[in-house]
């Protein structure tokens, strides 16, 4: 039924009382959940619940949310109200889950384990990875049905819609978003409220809104979690942000690697319609916005807005020069705001509890929260969203539990393939938009790559430079045929081929990526060598002088050998894929060097430190 | 009207055009390889950059491409900083590297100092440096037969999955815009063939001397309702035929 | 502004051909006459001693600018001739085989049409005709 400015706090105030008697059982269908089974442990709990009859005198709900953002823990089952938090679920525990949810008594067996106390958790409230986070952007996330308007609606949803369409003028929303201090999560930080306010301006009747969904960054999924699980937020930041720029059409641009997003946006779209949300005549106020979804093919480079832009139009995915902004013309030429995904999921937050309040949260320059993807050696991968301005050092050792195997921490590569390998010296660092800039890395779109001592700083770099050389468009030089000669030069180091001219040519390339290049992706693809340079040149020098890679990763650079400290507890041995190990029990163990690949498995799993990591000379 | 300096000099534009046109307008030479003044600028070619400042700016200044950037006023232009010129010479560098035998790009970078590439050179290189000045002359003026495919190292220009292409008319505007030469094209008495097509090149009605490609002739007259005929004859035939028009005129 | 018009005397054409000399001097810098703009043709198929003279008309409606897709083809306003801006041009050819009467020709080294721009108002072919065969008045 199309709702109304009059009837919509009604339905709301009838769900919220609805829901406030209900228990649910909350099974995470996310991407990363449903890969490890989560639908089936949904459908296993289904029949387990309807077989125990619980339909009594509180009802009971099961709900499929989308991703929590911890998937490595996943299948994730939680209780609500409770808070019961359930790990790594299988389909035959349903009947175990269900007593469980009948008779209070928590599962011990499936509960979290803390990595640092061993001791196990009930509830979420309690686990350190949640308790430590402040989710305001992914306040819905894992807590809601993502297909099921009207549990949204339940938590507060279009309630800033209504707010704004019920007497605020575009001026105010632009002001309040102003003031509030939000910059655009995608990466460049830009202020949200002075773009949004330039494409009102601009002159043309025609104007378009475009959420950029695209999030190419390795490892990153913040955008992804949101977008399954909580794809009616993203909808009502958008229709806030058309009302303001008067924009009448919008689009959601999603790459088809992220089937669920697609499929849970699209039910949203139709839902938002079917309820007068989205559409004509929105709220039966007259103002008119209909949002489309565009399909992505998945290259990186499409998530720079100009090229995204060409991207929807239909032309080759190709940025172009932004001297003239988008907001005067942008897609098919036309005055167009384009923000992201978190962006636009924190806009109801700000029109609902002010301005005031969200700028409260967060630093003098950088307001409110940001959602972080934190992957690599830390013991828990996952979606981390903490006020901008917590230390590096915070976030990785205490939220994200730190490094796991007592290893030492090397470098944390922040805003993904564009962004810099920050070393230990630079972890008291607050995290946000100008003081990542300022370091020599950037915030991104919020990728955390966590490096320990096992990680090669020059392979790493020639890693990141191997993934642009694949998604740079190929348009401009520098990008092109810079960083072909980058990775050239950085697999010849990694070789053992390195040339001692070899690091002012990488200089003389950094420097012309950096100046020359046409878009944000070639500006800053010289950022993982600049600043593994500049933070690690001795390890880039050993690797050329001594042919010598500390870390045991570049394998023409190193050999592994056993040292006295052995203590003959055969557990290379054991490990060695080659069995090129030999030794008596309790004698000290002998690495055969011919036969040996390299691979550090004796390393890794050595307790004694007896494994040592020498040049391959 | 904007006013601007270049260089020191004061320069004007009625509607704010781009930079490099008034730069050459006021006679200062900025190289460019991707320019062509029948399209519109893409910026691909990177050797057009210039160093922009204002007062305001306080010292601070940035790179832009001239070929792109819109004339404003009060704008502090440098074309030959040594910022500038580095790029310039490290962008000649890597187009040196990638494209060693194209007499354009061997030109520019002998002029900048670089007579050999610093940089590893590709033995397999072609001459092409995906200016773009094709693909936009083609899409911009006659059928768009031609695009830029792939990306990023493997990208380069072709008809759609490097068949003969369906719409192309054989004029060779592309082969005859490209700064390097890099359209492989061959041309033996009445055909022609570029692009893996083959085009017969349709003798002159008079004295059999080659004219144009049929498909150009039939795409002229589509686009000028005329007849396709009337394209048929060579410029030396219809010199007599007009000469001796003339003479019955005058006689 | 009213400008001055090219005027041809077929019958007083000698085919000396110094106004082909001149034309392709003043554009290309070399004297080869069949790289002229203007022709001064010994015509095989008329009488003994009679010439063809043919030089562009600078037509009103002219094919050659109808036919040209990249607008390299413009009317100088001060002249009144239609200049090819070469670096305007796509080098497709159009122009010359659409013009009807041969003043658009293909200039093969640098590979572009070349045609009459009445030398900025000053046709250099008009000097040096002997015979007052080329007027622009």
């Amino acid at each position: 039924m199309k709702q109304t400015l009059a009837t919509l706090p009604v339905l709301r105030a009838k769900l919220k009382e609805e829901r406030s008697k209900l228990r649910c059982i909350m099974v995470c269908c996310g991407t990363g959940c449903r890969a490890r089974g989560g639908m089936q442990v949904a459908d296993a709990i289904r029949d387990e619940l309807s077989a125990a009859g619980l339909a009594g005198s509180v009802p009971v709900e099961l709900t499929r949310t989308g991703c929590h953002g911890w998937c490595e823990q996943g299948p994730i089952v939680t209780f609500e109200p409770e808070g019961v938090f359930y790990t790594q679920v299988k389909p035959e525990k349903a009947k175990e889950i269900v007593a469980s949810f009948q008779s209070g008594e928590p599962v011990s067996k499936l509960l979290f384990r803390d990595t640092k106390t061993k001791r196990s958790i009930v509830t979420y409230h309690e686990i350190p990875f949640y308790s430590k986070q402040t989710r305001w952007a992914m306040r819905n996330v894992g807590r809601i049905s993502p297909t099921e308007i009207g549990q949204y609606i339940a938590r507060d949803g279009y309630k800033a819609l209504e707010k704004v369409l019920s007497g605020m003028t575009p001026e105010d929303v632009i002001s309040e978003v102003e003031k509030a201090g939000l910059r655009g999560r995608g990466g460049g930080g830009f202020d949200a409220g002075r773009k949004w306010r330039s494409c009102r301006k601009a002159k043309g009747d025609v104007k378009y809104l475009i959420c950029n969904g695209d999030e190419g960054d390795p490892g990153a999924f913040m955008d992804r979690s949101i977008m399954e699980a909580d794809p009616h937020g993203v909808l009502e930041g958008m229709i806030i942000a058309a009302y303001a720029i008067g924009a009448r059409e919008g689009f959601i641009y999603v790459r088809q690697e992220y089937p669920l997003a697609v499929e849970h946006l699209g039910m949203a779209i139709a839902s938002a319609r079917e309820n007068g949300l989205l559409g004509e005549n929105i709220l039966g106020t007259g103002f008119s916005f209909d949002i489309r979804i565009a399909r992505g093919g998945g290259a990186f480079v499409c998530g720079e807005s100009s090229a995204l832009m060409r991207s929807i139009e239909g032309k080759p995915g190709e940025p172009r020069a932004k001297y003239v902004h988008a907001t005067d013309r942008g897609l098919f030429d036309r005055p167009t705001v384009l923000n992201n995904v978190e962006t636009f999921i924190n806009v109801p937050l700000i029109l609902d509890r002010g301005a005031a309040w969200f700028a409260a949260l967060g630093t003098d320059g950088s307001k409110g929260t940001k959602a972080f993807s934190v992957v690599g050696k830390v013991n828990h991968n996952g979606l981390i969203e903490v006020p901008m301005g917590m230390s590096l050092k915070e976030l990785i050792f205490d939220v994200a539990g730190g490094i796991p195997k007592g290893r030492t921490f090397k470098a944390v590569q922040t805003g993904g393939p564009s962004g810099g390998c920050l070393p230990e010296a630079l972890l008291d660092l607050p995290v946000d938009f100008d003081s990542l800039t300022e370091a020599g890395s950037m915030m991104g779109s919020g990728g955390l790559i966590v490096m320990d001592d096992r990680n090669c700083m020059v392979d790493v770099a020639r890693y990141f430079i191997h993934f642009l050389v694949e998604e740079s468009c190929g348009k401009c030089v520098p990008c092109r045929d810079g960083l072909k000669q980058l990775l050239e030069i950085l697999a010849r180091i990694t070789k053992g081929q390195g040339r001692e001219d070899d690091l002012d040519k990488i200089d003389s390339l950094c420097f012309v990526l950096t100046e020359g290049s046409l878009c944000a992706l070639g500006k800053s693809a010289a950022n993982p060598v600049l600043s593994t340079v500049r933070h690690f040149r001795e390890e880039y020098e050993q690797h050329i002088k001594d042919h010598f890679c500390r870390a045991g990763v570049c394998r023409d650079l190193c050999r592994y050998e056993i040292t006295d400290a052995c203590t003959g507890c055969t557990l290379c041995a054991k490990a060695c894929p080659v069995e090129c190990i030999a030794g008596d029990r309790k004698q000290v163990h002998v690495i055969d060097q011919s036969k040996c690949t390299r691979c550090g498995s004796c390393f890794d799993v050595c307790n004694f430190g007896a494994v040592e990591v020498r040049s391959a000379r | 009207m904007i006013r601007l300096t270049i260089d020191g000099r004061r320069v004007e534009s009625r509607n704010g055009e781009y930079l490099l046109t008034l730069a050459r307008r006021a006679g200062i030479e900025i190289p460019t390889l991707c320019h062509h003044e029948a399209v519109e600028p893409a910026g691909a070619c990177r050797l057009c950059m210039v160093e922009i400042t204002r007062p305001q700016w306080n010292g601070w200044s940035k790179l832009v491409t001239a070929c792109l950037y819109p004339a404003e006023e009060g704008l502090i232009v440098k074309t030959s900083t040594e910022r500038v010129l580095r790029t310039r010479r490290e962008v000649l560098e890597l187009l040196l590297a990638r494209s060693p035998r194209a007499e354009a790009v061997r030109r520019l970078a002998a002029q900048y100092g670089i007579l050999e590439p610093k940089y590893a050179v590709d033995q397999e290189g072609d001459n092409c440096i995906l200016c773009d000045i094709c693909t936009r002359v083609c899409a911009t003026h006659v059928t768009g037969a031609i695009s830029r495919v792939n990306r990023g190292v493997a990208k380069k220009v072709a008809t759609p999955f490097d068949e003969a292409s369906d719409v192309c008319v054989g004029c060779m505007a592309c082969a005859r815009s490209c700064p390097t030469d890099a359209i492989a094209f061959s041309q033996d008495g009445a055909t022609r063939a570029i692009w893996g097509k083959t085009f017969e090149v349709v003798p002159c009605t008079v004295c059999g001397a080659p004219t144009v490609t049929r498909e150009q002739a039939r795409w002229m007259a589509q686009r000028k309702g005329v007849a396709e005929e009337d394209f048929y004859v060579c410029d030396v035939c219809k010199v007599a035929k007009t000469g001796l028009s003339c003479r019955k005129v005058m006689w | 502004m009213e400008s001055k018009l090219m005027h041809v005397f077929p019958g007083k054409c000698t085919a000396c051909r110094n106004c082909e000399q001149a034309c392709a001097f003043a554009h290309l810098h070399e004297g080869r006459p069949t790289r002229s703009r203007i022709r001064a043709d010994a015509d095989p198929q008329l009488r003994e001693g009679k010439h063809v003279l043919v030089v562009c008309y600078q037509c009103d409606a002219a094919a050659c600018v109808a036919a040209c897709p990249a607008n390299a083809l413009w009317r100088d306003t001060e002249t009144g001739a239609i200049n090819h801006i070469a670096e305007r041009c796509i080098r497709c050819g159009s122009c010359v085989a659409a013009c009807p009467f041969g003043n658009m020709r293909w200039e093969p080294l640098a590979q572009h049409p070349s045609k009459c721009d009445l030398c900025k108002g000053d046709p250099v072919c008009v000097r040096f005709c002997p015979t007052g065969a080329i007027q622009y008045k």
